[in-house]
């Protein structure tokens, strides 16, 4: 069988181009391809070169029309046994090509030529060519042998012109010698044998027939020779005669010869036409061919010799004639039945012809799959022959298929890309669309495919081609290593070892290997260094450029186009960056990678390698980093490795492939995992762009970055240093607090680092701030009960903002919003761990109360002023300055808030309590100056309570008013008046405020150990405490009882030597008793007033009586006007000298609602009674 | 019984679903590898052919040796695809037929993404029953 037969291939003239001496391959090739150029010479062209001799047999010779056609054969081929079958099969002529310049001896090149012909017996034209001769050269050669041509060195195209006039001298000596052959076959009648006329055949059996028979295979011959000519009419007259003869004879063989010629030349006549008449002509003509081949069949010499390759490539030349895609089911037709001949052809290159033809015609026809199968049944004849140049070309052959089973090379395909984008202009789209779909999830037909690998692989071994096993072994471990055992994966491992070992060093294979390398995250700037927006047209420039909220949708950003798929990052330049990709080896044995790198095409990053071993099955996560060199974009596709001792470069894309097709169950395995890798979702690579250096703030704080320590309400000063690290100075700087508790940061010192800008790289500045603890919460308690580690975690410490910018290098044109570089924020987080401190356990209110005593002016009266009372003590002790008079009660009184505090923790603290009297508010004590009162401490050890007493000022609201009582009032309606409501309000907001007045002028502090010291903050602890017993604390009562002596002015200040207040014994003593009335009624009572002697004896009344008295002491009516006072005179006689006390009391008579409210009765009937407070009169005096 | 069938489902995106050898013959790796070279190198024609005729069984559409390819098309052109040395052609038709019952019951199984692999045992099991049975 003969490669790339066709219908034509009868009228092809062979020339066989035969090198003669030294000539290098590529030289070689390039003259040969010269030669390509002029494979069909027209006939009108050679027409200065035709001598008629004599009457040429070709009487129908087209000479306008009609072309000879060159077949070039480089190298030549050996003569076959049915070149007297079919004429075209001759070598015809032979072109010795030589190249001068390394052949400077020209006869040795005729001789050398010369003997070459020899092998060509059936050539009838021999020329040899000489290219690039030296001038001495071309002189010797004039006179050389007729043979041998000359080409002068020329450019290509004048060699070419000089080539196109040698081979139509060439032709025309052809169509001579034609001539000559045809004139002596029609006259003496050679002999034509097959290999298939046996001995037997010829036998004398029938000698009329084989006479017969043989003119009818002179006349078949003659067509033949026609046909070369390029006269197909003369053809098709000889060759009718001979079909006629053929039948007669039943030569079989010989008929289906001339039949197939007849075709020929029925497609030479009409050549470019292409009517359905002539193709059904040419199929009907055909498949007589065929079925005559069939017919010439003999079984008996079957073994040695049969015309089944004729009849196979008639039905290839048939196949190739209607090789369109309308007629795809009649080729295919065709091709199956050839295919089916192979098992038949005895000769293993004939089968290979054939499976190579039927590839290509198939591939033709656009059937690439049918191709592939049958372009791999050629690779496996070539893989049987076992020698190097077979398995090149099996290599080769196989790489065809790889498009078809989806297994290719990366390599091929992004060759292919370019003319696949060409090709699909036209090409449906949607069809190419389902191919790139079904590329997604190249290993399918995994069977098919690892076989074709494999395949490949063993080839290439044999080849000695390591690039290729090295990719074929990468491609089947990387896509099929779950179907794979481990052996196998074991040993395409050391295939690939193998294969670098021949590779030279840091060769690059465009198919990866192992590992799988995915992203697994871009880790955006810590916090440290992020990095925002400038918007240079704000003073606070920062603004709005930070997400503002836990939300990624807000509604505050402008109508930006949301596309929160792309996310952006800034990269700095200079500044190192990491990126967490995910490495996996899923075969079974130990990945050594050499080193792994960011692969980044844009030029400005500088990737850091890192090498690592992968145990089998596993996967791991590691950080690549880089440093950004240059300002632009970067877009990072994948990793470079550097594995199996070659570098490859792995795409996350194509990764993310795999693992969507196996999400859908389309793709063997996930190679993540198999290898016990938890799922993660698709991470998409933001788009990156790299800008100039930014200075870069680090900060510490002062004496150790761990947790600061407090303990509730402690109050402490830090330090923060802050170091410019980067290479641009800081120019501006801000801070700003976030987070929870802000308020616990008491103070920040900005002038500080205001004082210090700009900061220079490598500067640092000590920031001070002041911290309180705050209050644990319950739920903080329960944590703070819990471990440390929690409390740390917790996100409730505040943190330092601080944002800060180079110097504004571009401040001139605004409108380019890009050219602003951006500034940063630090985030400096203030881990606070706050411990609980003193607990709280309740709070009381005490009171107590001192009796007065009775004096000229004492206590004062209250219509005079209230300072009078603090006067009278102004030389006393601070401690004594807490009692106080009761203006009210007229009695001296002291009040305490007692806190009792618990220390569960495992220090001692001490309690020093303070109340700051600024009291220029206070409408009760106005006047004073705002002064504080310290007092001694309180210490309480670990595990124990105290009670710390809180003083507290006296002060009561000067009128008993119904306001206070309104809500008592409401049910009854009659007293609770609706105009009044605003001064009600007022007043109750009055207490209010005078309540919180108090507390704020508190201060607990405390103090434990040298450095911690706080607050307590107890002001819910006094308004508890406060609640309860307020209107006691601060409302008055309705009456206020006063005693006083009634002397004149002069005794009184000539009495300085006595104490003040003394009274005598026996001596008639005239006091006067003072009631006021607090309310805004008047108030009618029955007033009493007993004396009693130390011992609470009522000394007045009784048998003892020591006291006598004048005047009335019991059932005084005494009418009191509203906020007024009456008196009530009368004298006691001591007759004992010691300590009296006196005491007032009032029956109230007709009491009003608001009376009883005050008093908290519970029945209207019950008499109101009002008691005052006792005074001292010290009785002086000798009994 | 067939001494070699091989039975093989390819998507409508070309790719096999499902695949299974029904023959009674003893398998050789690489004979079965050849028999899917076979299928897969047959898909050419069978795109072409399912459009030219509005029957589903195509019957046999191609061969290579002595083993020859018949499928049957669906109307969601998926194709059943039996490489076959026998020549049962009503066999195989009523094979076609049943097995496209069966597979009509995989899709509709609201879990089945059509176009993905078949990995039902049941299915398969009725497959090999139903080849026992015609083939």
């Amino acid at each position: 069988m003969e490669p790339d037969v066709s219908v034509e291939t009868s009228a092809m003239i062979r020339i066989a181009i035969i090198p003669i001496g030294k000539i290098p391959h590529q030289t070689l090739r390039d003259y040969y391809s010269m030669f390509l150029h002029h494979h069909t010479i027209p006939l009108s062209s050679i027409s200065s070169f035709y001598t008629e001799e004599q009457k040429s047999p070709f009487t129908n010779q087209p000479w306008e029309t009609g072309s000879l056609r060159f077949k070039f054969i480089l190298g030549g081929e050996p003569p076959s046994p049915w070149e007297d079958f079919q004429s075209n099969r001759k070598i015809l002529a032979v072109i010795g090509v030589c190249h001068c310049p390394l052949s400077p001896d020209l006869d040795s090149v005729i001789e050398e030529f010369d003997g070459v012909c020899k092998g060509y017996a059936s050539a009838r034209v021999t020329r040899c060519f000489g290219f690039f001769p030296c001038d001495s050269q071309l002189e010797d050669g004039g006179k050389k042998g007729e043979n041998l041509r000359l080409f002068p060195p020329a450019d290509r195209q004048t060699q070419e012109m000089h080539l196109q006039t040698m081979l139509q001298e060439i032709a025309a000596s052809l169509l001579m010698e034609f001539e000559k052959y045809v004139f002596q076959a029609e006259s003496a009648g050679t002999i034509l044998k097959t290999p298939l006329d046996s001995q037997a055949s010829l036998s004398s059996e029938e000698v009329i027939k084989a006479k017969k028979r043989r003119l009818g295979r002179a006349q078949k011959t003659i067509g033949d020779y026609c046909l070369l000519a390029g006269s197909p009419v003369d053809a098709n007259a000889h060759y009718s005669t001979a079909l006629e003869l053929a039948r007669l004879t039943a030569d079989y063989f010989w008929y289906a010869g001339a039949l197939e010629g007849s075709v020929c030349a029925l497609l030479i006549d009409q050549l470019g036409l292409k009517d359905p008449s002539l193709e059904d002509e040419v199929r009907y003509r055909y498949s007589s061919v065929i079925l005559h081949y069939k017919k010439s069949f003999i079984p008996e010499n079957a073994q040695r010799v049969s015309p089944l390759s004729f009849e196979l490539e008639a039905n290839l030349k048939l196949a190739r004639y209607l090789c369109r895609r309308e007629l795809a089911k009649e080729v295919v037709d065709l091709l199956t039945s050839a295919a089916d001949g192979a098992k038949s052809l005895i000769d293993a290159t004939d089968r290979l012809i054939l499976y190579v033809e039927i590839a290509r015609l198939f591939g033709t026809l656009g059937y690439q799959r049918k191709a592939a199968f049958f372009s791999r049944q050629v690779a496996q004849l070539y893989l049987q022959q076992d020698n190097k140049l077979a398995a090149i070309s099996a290599l080769q052959v196989l790489s065809m298929t790889t498009k078809a089973y989806r297994v290719q090379s990366r390599a091929s395909i992004s060759n292919n890309s370019h003319t696949n984008e060409v090709g699909s202009s036209h090409a449906d789209s949607g069809k190419m669309h389902h191919q790139s779909v079904v590329s997604l999830f190249e290993s399918q037909w995994s069977t098919l495919q690892m076989v074709v690998l494999r395949e490949i692989l063993l080839s290439a071994v044999r080849a000695g081609d390591p690039l290729a096993a090295w990719s074929a072994a990468a491609r089947l471990l990387r896509s099929y290593y779950p179907q794979i055992t481990p052996a196998g994966q074991n040993g395409l491992a050391r295939a690939l070892a193998n294969s670098s070992e021949m590779l030279p060093s840091g060769i690059r294979c465009s198919d990866p290997a192992l590992p799988f390398v995915r992203l697994y995250s871009f880790p955006l700037h810590p916090s440290q260094m992020d990095i925002i927006k400038c918007n240079p047209a704000r003073e606070d420039w920062w603004a709005g450029s930070a997400p503002s909220g836990p939300f990624i949708y807000t509604p505050f950003s402008k109508g930006e186009p949301n596309d929160s798929s792309k996310q952006d990052l800034i990269w700095i330049v200079g500044e190192p960056v990491h990126i967490l990709v995910e490495l996996a080896n899923p075969c079974g044995f130990n990945l050594r990678v050499d080193s792994i790198y960011l692969s980044v095409h844009s030029g400005n990053f500088d990737p850091f390698p890192i090498s690592l071993d992968l145990p089998p099955n596993s996967s791991k996560v590691i950080t690549l980093s880089g440093i950004p060199t240059s300002v632009g974009p970067v877009t990072i596709p994948g990793c470079t490795v550097h594995c199996f001792g070659v570098i490859t470069e792995h795409l996350f894309r194509d990764v993310d492939n795999l693992l969507h097709g196996a999400a859908q169950g389309l793709v063997l395995s996930d190679p993540f995992r198999c290898c016990g890798s938890p799922k993660l979702k698709n991470v998409s690579v933001p788009n990156i762009s790299v800008v100039p250096p930014l200075p870069l703030l680090v900060s510490h704080v002062v004496g150790g970055d761990g947790a600061i320590v407090l303990y509730e309400g402690e109050i402490r000063e830090i330090h923060i240093s802050l170091a410019n690290a980067g290479t641009v100075p800081v120019d501006q700087a801000h801070i700003s607090l976030s987070g929870k508790n802000q308020d616990s940061v008491l103070s920040i010192s900005y002038e500080t680092l205001k004082s210090m800008l700009p900061l220079k790289p490598g500067a640092e500045v000590i920031l001070p701030v002041t911290l309180k603890a705050w209050k644990l919460g319950l739920v903080d308690l329960d944590n703070a009960s819990g471990s440390m580690g929690r409390q740390l975690k917790d996100s409730s410490s505040p943190s330092l903002l601080i944002h800060y910018a180079g110097p504004l290098t571009d401040c001139e044109d605004p409108p380019k919003e890009s050219a602003v570089a951006p500034g940063r924020r630090l985030v400096v987080p203030l881990n606070m761990c706050v411990l609980q401190g003193l607990s709280f356990v309740k709070a009381r209110l005490l009171s107590m109360e001192i009796p007065a005593h009775v004096g000229e002016n004492l206590p004062k009266p209250v219509y005079l002023e209230n300072s009078a009372s603090k006067e009278a003590i102004g030389s006393e002790t601070k401690m004594d300055g807490l009692v106080k008079i009761d203006p009210f009660r007229g009695s001296w009184g002291l009040r305490f808030l007692e806190l009792e505090l618990s220390n569960p923790t495992d220090l001692v603290f001490e309690i020093s309590v303070s109340v700051q009297l600024d009291s220029t508010e206070d409408k009760l004590s106005n006047g004073q100056d705002a002064t504080e009162y310290g007092y001694p401490k309180t210490r309480i050890d670990r595990d124990f309570s105290a009670r710390v007493l809180i003083p507290l000022e006296h002060f009561k609201l000067p009128i008993l008013d119904g306001s206070f009582f309104m809500k008592d009032f409401k049910p009854d309606g009659a007293v609770g008046s609706r105009n009044s409501s605003f001064s009600e309000k007022s007043a109750k907001a009055e207490l209010k405020a005078s309540i919180n007045n108090l507390i704020s002028r508190i201060k607990v502090r405390w103090q434990s150990g040298r450095t911690s010291s706080g607050e307590l903050n107890i002001k819910d602890a006094i308004q508890a405490a406060l609640k309860t017993s307020a209107m006691d604390v601060l409302l008055p009562d309705p009456l206020t009882f006063g005693f006083r002596l009634v002397r004149d002015n002069l005794s009184q200040e000539s009495g300085d030597s006595r104490p003040k207040g003394s009274v005598s014994a026996h001596d008639m003593t005239p006091m006067e008793i003072v009631v006021r009335n607090n309310t805004k009624e008047m108030i009618r009572m029955s007033l009493n007033i007993t004396c009693r002697d130390v011992a609470g004896e009522n000394c007045v009344e009784g048998t003892k009586a020591t006291v006598l008295w004048s005047g009335v002491l019991n059932g005084i009516a005494i009418d009191a006007p509203p906020l007024q006072e009456s008196k009530h005179s009368f004298s006691l006689y001591f007759l004992v000298p010691g300590e009296y006390s006196l005491v007032a009391a009032a029956l109230i008579e007709d009491a009003t609602d608001l009376l009883r409210a005050r008093a908290k009765t519970n029945s209207p009937d019950e008499p109101i009674f009002c008691r005052g407070p006792p005074f001292h009169v010290r009785v002086i005096g000798t009994a | 019984m067939a001494t070699t069938a091989c039975f093989i489902i390819v998507s409508r995106n070309d790719i096999p679903i499902y695949e299974t050898d029904a023959g009674s013959a003893t398998k050789r790796e690489d004979a079965s590898q050849m028999h899917q070279f076979i299928l897969h190198a047959a898909l050419d024609i069978v795109q072409d052919l399912a459009w030219t005729t509005s029957a589903m069984y195509l019957k046999a559409i191609d061969r290579f040796n002595d083993m020859v390819v018949s499928v049957y098309v669906t109307a969601g052109h998926t194709r059943f695809m039996l490489l076959h040395d026998s020549r049962n052609d009503d066999g195989i038709k009523s094979f076609f037929q049943e097995v496209h019952e069966l597979y009509i019951k995989i899709l509709l199984n609201p879990l089945y993404l059509p176009g993905s692999r078949i990995t039902s045992s049941h299915f398969d099991t009725k497959v090999r029953a139903l080849a026992r049975k015609y083939l």
